[in-house]
């Protein structure tokens, strides 16, 4: 009882008092019940083709979004993931539920090689020598067909799991643990070294704080995030193809990341499962069908129109305000900070007015 | 009044009607020629059928219903997926044809056979779809690959043609061993089609002078051509599936060239490709599906109807008519839409169709057989696209050279 009124305060202290925590709270349990409600095979395919995506646009938010290493092959991750675990569980004869794991660590060690070998490009040519990784891995894949099964891949893999509903689970589950688990990290102090090496290199190196570390150890952990997924992939689809590493799916995480919101983790997450659904639904109409990427550029284009820093930001600054004084966050209609009990509306009008005086 | 009445009288009799229909899904990537082919031969054999009442189901006629589902595949193999569950589980189809991207038709076929649905391929040329048929017969005994041949019997059909080509040249240069230059473009399908062509020409008494390998999408073959020029060859080997077809085809014709080109020219098939060489590619001949000739007897009166509908020829993923075809004759054979019964059916089935006569091996895949199952090869004559092999058929014309 007494544990029970515990999660109960810290719930309503800690979750219920801010509308984005209630937000998500809400998603989460909504993920979780959703088969019992409606076990729709099709809407769960969807669904967990969205999870799995969902883990890989977060992956790509940590290293682009919090630590500023804007990744235009992320793909590479997602791809040696893929045929990691599938060429290891195909070759190897070892059980997808340890090949899985065994392609994360692939994609780890790439991320590490790909981060050393960009530790000293910045900007726009750190993006263009990532998006050649890619390429470089695809025009591995097809000089060694016998290995890696050339321009097909590698198929017959066998499945972590069978049956629709197990597969969301198992996708969705893993989602939410790999994502609250980069939120973890990306909030901890290692996310606010993050945010500095992102913000001003210079000066963190400065504080003494070893960059190139850092930058490798997240190129290794948001890559083992991204290989996770790829490898998921595969064994749902049963197949690890040369599509895995395509320049179009390391495009795809880009769009993704900048419409939900860079340096949130959520903010990506957020978008595809906006996005990823939305296509799909549009391609389900057969006169929309052939119009759906319109469509879909449309809208990325319009939200970024309208909410340059990304779609969460812009709904969290219309629900959520921060207090001038100890910089929490607190609901909107509050009058005084939840914390600090400083006056809320009062101190923004006061600025707005010195604003106008300027 | 009676409108109303006759209103509500459809109105009740349409849940019942769409009931008597038979769904068949056509899978492929919309956007694209190889699905809107897709598409096309499906909507004539629907139209062909249920102008004649439909399929005999039992004693019951039951008409066609085509569900158009793009895969996206070309861009996408999870779309490919995400589109063969919900044609199954939303649209409830009975029936699925088309396909074209192996490596999203490998993933497509898993997702079939987890539902155990038919799936007639018409497009994927791969062999793995038919070893995991072979390999576990109960899980995807419902795959059937109506078109292409798979790929190594692709390779035969080359060279085959390429036999004939070779005696015409020898005849024609007074040579016993033909040199032949290998252009291929940068992709990885011609890889192995390369090396193939590399150990087997020896074989056939034929000197390979050199490969080639322009990109794609080049516009320029100069270098190549003054290559194989200087290197004398006599035949031309072409593996081009990109645009770059064209520009070797108008660059032969305005250097002159005395040797031939033969092989895959995917842009060579398209009625539009003597206008896009600016009236050059002469003698550039390909292998190909469909022309006005006898491969079977329905080949003709298809290829006719086809131009007269959709204003151009057929490609080979035309052949979801077919498909449909198949599937109807093994209806009416059983009596039935019982997946496990007609499997069976289609197996022990010699169906005369419009790209062949087709039959199928242990692993559901088209038994080859010049003639039957091979294709056709053309050549361009004085902008005409003319069939000319296998030799044997009726309405094939002869192969031309250059003068020397």
């Amino acid at each position: 009882m007494y544990l029970l009124r515990r999660a109960w305060a810290e719930m309503r202290n800690e979750i219920l008092v801010l509308p984005s925590r209630t937000l998500v709270l809400v998603w989460v349990v909504g993920l979780l019940l959703l088969p019992l409600a409606y076990d729709d095979a099709y809407v769960l395919r969807i669904l967990t083709m969205t999870c799995i995506f969902a883990i890989f646009a977060a992956s790509w938010d940590l290293l682009a979004g919090y630590t500023g290493q804007v990744n235009f092959g992320h793909a590479l991750f997602f791809g040696a993931g893929a045929y990691g675990s599938a060429l290891a569980s195909l070759k190897l004869g070892v059980s997808p539920w340890l090949t899985i794991w065994l392609g994360a660590a692939v994609a780890a060690l790439f991320g590490y090689l790909s981060g050393y070998l960009c530790l000293r490009l910045r900007g726009s040519y750190l993006s263009l020598a990532t998006l050649a990784f890619p390429l470089i891995g695809l025009g591995l894949l097809f000089a060694f067909p016998d290995f890696s099964g050339g321009e097909l891949g590698v198929s017959g893999l066998q499945r972590l799991i069978v049956g629709p509903t197990a597969n969301y689970y198992l996708a969705c589950v893993s989602m939410l643990v790999v994502v609250f688990g980069l939120w973890l990290i990306a909030d901890s102090r290692f996310g606010i070294v993050l945010h500095a090496i992102r913000d001003d290199e210079v000066a963190a190196r400065a504080s003494g704080i070893n960059t190139p570390r850092y930058k490798l150890a997240v190129f290794a952990l948001s890559a083992a995030a991204a290989g996770f997924s790829g490898a998921l992939l595969a064994h749902y689809l049963r197949v690890a193809g040369p599509s895995t590493l395509e320049v179009a799916l390391s495009f795809q995480v880009v769009i993704w990341g900048i419409f939900g919101g860079v340096a949130t983790i959520y903010g990506p997450v957020v978008a595809v499962f906006i996005l990823y659904p939305l296509t799909e639904w549009l391609g389900s109409f057969r006169h929309f069908g052939e119009l759906r990427l319109l469509i879909f550029a449309v809208i990325v284009l319009l939200v970024l129109l309208f909410m340059p820093r990304g779609l969460t930001p812009w709904v969290r600054d219309r629900v959520e305000a921060q207090c001038p004084r100890c910089k929490q966050r607190n609901s909107v209609w509050r009058k005084i900070c939840r914390l600090c009990g400083a006056p809320l509306q009062a101190q923004v009008a006061r600025a707005e007015r010195l604003v106008g005086h300027q | 009044m009676r409108h109303t009445i006759l209103a509500i009288a459809l109105a009740v009799a349409a849940p019942f009607a769409a009931a008597q229909s038979i769904k068949i899904a056509v899978l492929g990537p919309m956007n694209f020629v190889q699905g809107e082919n897709h598409w096309a031969g499906a909507e004539m054999a629907r139209d062909e059928i249920n102008k004649a009442g439909g399929i005999s189901v039992g004693g019951k006629k039951r008409t066609i219903e085509l569900v158009k589902a793009d895969t996206n595949e070309i861009q996408s193999v999870p779309d490919a997926t995400n589109a063969v569950e919900r044609v199954i589980t939303r649209d409830k189809v009975d029936f699925l044809i088309g396909g074209f991207r192996s490596e999203a038709v490998l993933a497509m076929q898993e997702v079939a056979m987890d539902y155990k649905k038919m799936f007639l391929g018409a497009g994927a040329a791969d062999a793995k779809l038919g070893e995991n048929v072979e390999k576990n017969y109960d899980r995807y005994k419902y795959w059937f690959r109506i078109t292409p041949t798979k790929a190594p019997d692709l390779f035969r059909t080359l060279m085959a043609v390429l036999g004939d080509i070779g005696n015409q040249v020898r005849t024609s240069t007074r040579t016993d061993t033909p040199k032949v230059a290998i252009i291929a473009e940068k992709a990885a399908w011609t890889e192995a089609i390369v090396k193939g062509l590399q150990a087997t020409l020896p074989k056939m008494k034929m000197d390979v002078v050199g490969t080639w390998q322009p990109s794609a999408v080049a516009t320029d073959v100069t270098a190549e051509l003054s290559a194989i020029e200087r290197a004398n060859a006599d035949i031309v080997f072409t593996l081009l599936s990109g645009p770059v077809g064209i520009s070797l085809g108008r660059q032969m014709g305005e250097r002159n060239m005395k040797a031939v080109a033969f092989g895959i020219n995917v842009e060579g098939q398209k009625d539009e490709f003597w206008q896009a060489s600016a009236g050059k590619a002469n003698y550039v001949s390909t292998l190909d599906t469909y022309a006005e000739v006898e491969s079977t007897p329905k080949t003709i009166p298809f290829v006719q109807a086809f131009k007269k509908r959709y204003g151009k020829a057929p490609t080979y993923n035309a052949a979801t008519y077919d498909a449909i075809m198949i599937l109807k004759a093994a209806i009416e054979q059983t009596g039935g839409m019982d997946a496990d019964k007609l499997v069976p059916a289609i197996e022990k089935m010699e169906h005369v169709g419009t790209a062949g006569t087709d039959t199928f091996d242990k692993r559901h895949d088209l038994v080859w057989a010049v003639g039957k199952t091979s294709g056709i090869a053309v050549q361009w004559q004085d902008g005409k696209k003319v069939p000319f092999w296998p030799p044997n058929i009726k309405g094939m014309q002869p192969y031309k050279m250059p003068a020397r």
